[in-house]
């Protein structure tokens, strides 16, 4: 299993048919070049026989007619002894017995040539010939034979016997120079290929590893390097990138709607509680009321009836904070609710030292009631005042854009856990570490029921706050 | 092949400078160069003694033979030229015409024309003005004595030789043997060093040689001789000498022999003569060379 991964990987897989193609191509060349050598060898050695057995001629047939032995063999015999010859040169006389050979050893003077070569056909022809050997002959290939005349007359022959046995070495260089040619190559090729194979493999690598994580991590919080490339693994990079984008979309879409839902169900739960709690604690307190003005009560029961008071107005406070009417005050919404809001957070930035960035931009007419986007936006910057502690920076943002009332609140301070964010609206969240109350439930209730959208991002230390709220209330209909 | 393989061995070995001692020669030249400041130099006008070599020495070697011919010169005052033939018999009618002053010549052909041609100086080899005649076979052949060799490939150097072709056939008439019908096959090498080669390689199964050629050869090309063997050493005859035309005049005898007598007295020539293997040149007289001249009377060749 792991060696056939390791054989199928790229890796390896492209050094090694870059080496099998420069070994191949090694292989193919030298074979031609070795066969083309062959036949200009071929071609050469019958050539330079030829042209070497004619100029020694006149020199055989002089030797041949004084019988000269020595002559003839110092003439066959070359330079350097006989054991550097290309070819096997016989002299042979009229008798048809050899006179004078360059291997004397072999081709004995006066031995007859029958008996030196008994495939050679016997007689010499009347010209010079050049021709394959009949037959495997370990002696020769190929056959020269140019008969001697002297004035017409017949005195003898001249043999050359050629092979392809002095080209061995020849080839054995050209042999062994393709195969250094082909290590030089190969050294500078499998380094080179086993590089490249990485490069081509470490995009596709980054992007299994990353698509190994799809359905097993939050698509949002899919970090990948991934190749970006024009190249057909860039485009699937991009490609697969787009999709973990749009996994990531639709995943944020979920989770929205599961907690918008969530929260709907809090606060219908929420306002039935409240209502059934507030008619009966509307009549308690009433009949404290009636009992104080029917009867003169001790200073006991006084004492007791202004703690059950007291109490009760306190649930009933609660209660109505649950039980947010976002429509009660129907007084239009204009600049000056909001920057009174900046008046009123006044007192709170003295004592905190926050320094507050205050760009207010809304100046349309709107529909929106005035009293619960001015409560929205005070619990907004209180809280950001809050978080951002001493000496930090506050900014609120208010603008019209399009049909809408945009509110950014921004504050550089602690940062919102991860695991906070999503209960961030809910009342009274379960987290003991964070700061408990209503006032971001009581801002979720009127953002949803004057049918806007409330965001939260936290970014490291930056923590932004973005309501969006229809301007007109007259379309749009009941919150979510 | 080559364009070399066109030219004969022997001419090869005249050019390659791979067979030259080239320290050796530019030792000699030096020594030449300084030896012959002081003396006259060989006159221009004057006619040059023209001497005549053979196989009896390895005259092969044009460098050492220029180098040679310059210090005579310096020596006589006037040019020396060495001629070469390819055989004894051309260098022999040469100078019994006298279109040669001086030649260096076989003791054979010297004993058939001792009462014209003028024994000026006999080299001294090994201490003595004497050589043989070696019978060689190939060094792989089993052969073991000359007698063996019968119904065989024999080569002779030269018919003018004595080691290479009187002494064996003298040798073999001895025995009962009739020289010419002994071999199957017989040739001339026109020289020894050559039938020192042909026995080597293959071409003949034995051969007659100078003693000298081959010992010098021995030491020059082991790798030749080596691949050679002798079976037989003669007795010691007379070394092949010098001997001047009939008509050189006796002024020009007596300065050519004190000059070869002196040679081993000077620097120059004693490099020279190391060059040819040689201690030197001494005087002798005719009787030398009685056991050749008795030999070639016996084969009913002589005069």
């Amino acid at each position: 299993m792991n060696t056939n991964r390791f054989w199928s990987s790229y890796r390896v897989r492209l050094p090694l048919s870059l080496s099998v193609s420069a070994i191949l191509t090694a292989f193919c060349l030298a074979l031609a070049l070795g066969g083309q050598t062959l036949v200009n060898l071929r071609a050469d050695q019958g050539r330079n026989a030829s042209m070497l057995a004619h100029a020694w001629s006149e020199m055989l047939v002089q030797a041949l007619r004084t019988e000269d032995v020595w002559l003839a063999y110092a003439l066959l015999r070359g330079p350097e002894g006989a054991a550097n010859f290309d070819a096997i040169w016989i002299l042979v006389d009229v008798s048809g017995r050899i006179f004078a050979s360059n291997r004397p050893r072999r081709y004995r003077l006066d031995q007859p040539l029958r008996e030196a070569l008994p495939w050679l056909e016997a007689t010499p022809g009347q010209v010079e010939t050049l021709e394959w050997v009949q037959g495997n002959q370990a002696e020769a290939q190929r056959l020269l034979r140019l008969p001697l005349f002297s004035d017409g007359t017949p005195v003898g022959e001249l043999i050359a016997l050629l092979s392809d046995t002095p080209y061995l070495p020849r080839f054995r260089e050209i042999l062994i120079g393709g195969i250094l040619v082909t290590g030089a190559v190969l050294a500078l090729l499998v380094p080179l290929g086993w590089l490249w194979g990485r490069r081509l493999v470490a995009p596709l690598i980054q992007l299994s590893q990353c698509m190994g994580r799809v359905g097993k991590e939050d698509p949002r919080r899919l970090h990948c390097t991934l190749p970006g490339d024009d190249s057909e693994i860039g485009q699937l990079g991009r490609q697969f990138a787009a999709m973990v984008a749009a996994l990531a979309e639709q995943e944020a879409l979920k989770e929205r709607m599961l907690q918008t839902e969530r929260l709907a169900a809090i606060g219908r739960v929420a306002a039935g509680v409240a209502h059934e709690v507030n008619n009966p604690l509307g009549g308690m307190l009433m009949a404290i009321d009636t009992y104080r003005q029917a009867q003169r009560p001790d200073a006991r029961t006084a004492r007791l009836l202004d703690l059950l008071e007291r109490a009760l107005s306190q649930i009933q406070g609660v209660v109505s904070a649950l039980l947010v009417e976002a429509r009660a005050d129907p007084r239009p919404l204009t600049a000056r609710d909001l920057d009174d809001v900046r008046t009123l957070a006044q007192p709170r930035l003295a004592k905190s030292g926050v320094r507050l960035i205050w760009h207010n931009a809304f100046d349309v007419a709107t529909t929106l009631p005035a009293a619960p986007v001015r409560q929205l936006l005070l619990n907004l910057l209180l809280n950001a005042i809050e978080a951002a502690r001493d000496g930090g920076v506050v900014q609120v943002r208010l603008l019209s854009k399009g049909d809408r009332l945009r509110l950014w609140v921004r504050n550089r301070g602690r940062p919102i856990p991860p695991d906070r964010l999503a209960q961030l609206f809910e009342p009274y969240p379960a987290t003991p570490s964070a700061r408990s109350g209503l006032g971001l439930w009581i801002c979720y209730q009127i953002v949803s029921q004057l049918g806007g959208t409330i965001e939260v991002a936290s970014k490291g230390e930056l923590t932004t706050f973005h309501v969006s709220l229809p301007l007109d209330q007259s379309v749009g209909g009941e919150g979510p | 092949m080559t364009s070399d393989s066109t030219r004969p061995a022997w001419i090869h070995h005249l050019i390659d400078p791979s067979k030259m001692p080239l320290n050796r020669r530019r030792f000699i030249r030096s020594l030449l160069a300084t030896a012959t400041l002081g003396m006259a130099r060989p006159l221009l006008g004057a006619p040059p003694i023209r001497f005549g070599i053979t196989g009896v020495m390895l005259n092969d070697r044009l460098g050492f033979l220029n180098d040679w011919a310059a210090w005579l010169g310096a020596r006589l005052g006037r040019p020396v030229v060495f001629v070469q033939r390819a055989r004894y018999r051309e260098i022999l009618d040469l100078l019994l015409r006298t279109q040669l002053d001086l030649a260096w010549i076989c003791g054979y052909p010297y004993v058939q024309h001792q009462d014209v041609l003028k024994l000026i100086a006999v080299p001294s080899f090994q201490g003595q003005p004497l050589y043989r005649a070696y019978v060689i076979a190939a060094a792989e052949d089993s052969v073991q004595s000359f007698e063996e060799l019968a119904g065989r490939r024999f080569a002779w150097s030269d018919p003018d030789s004595n080691s290479g072709y009187l002494y064996p056939r003298s040798y073999l008439a001895s025995l009962g043997y009739a020289p010419d019908r002994f071999f199957r096959r017989t040739f001339f090498t026109w020289g020894h060093r050559r039938s020192i080669i042909a026995v080597a390689e293959g071409l003949a199964e034995g051969a007659a040689v100078d003693s000298y050629v081959w010992e010098t050869l021995a030491r020059r090309d082991p790798a030749l001789t080596g691949q050679t063997r002798i079976i037989l050493r003669s007795p010691l005859f007379g070394f092949p000498p010098i001997v001047a035309a009939p008509n050189l005049p006796e002024t020009d005898q007596t300065r050519l022999r004190e000059i070869l007598i002196g040679q081993a007295g000077d620097a120059t020539g004693r490099a020279l003569l190391a060059e040819l293997n040689l201690d030197g040149f001494v005087t002798a007289e005719p009787a030398l060379f009685a056991d050749i001249a008795v030999m070639a009377r016996q084969l009913g060749l002589g005069r």
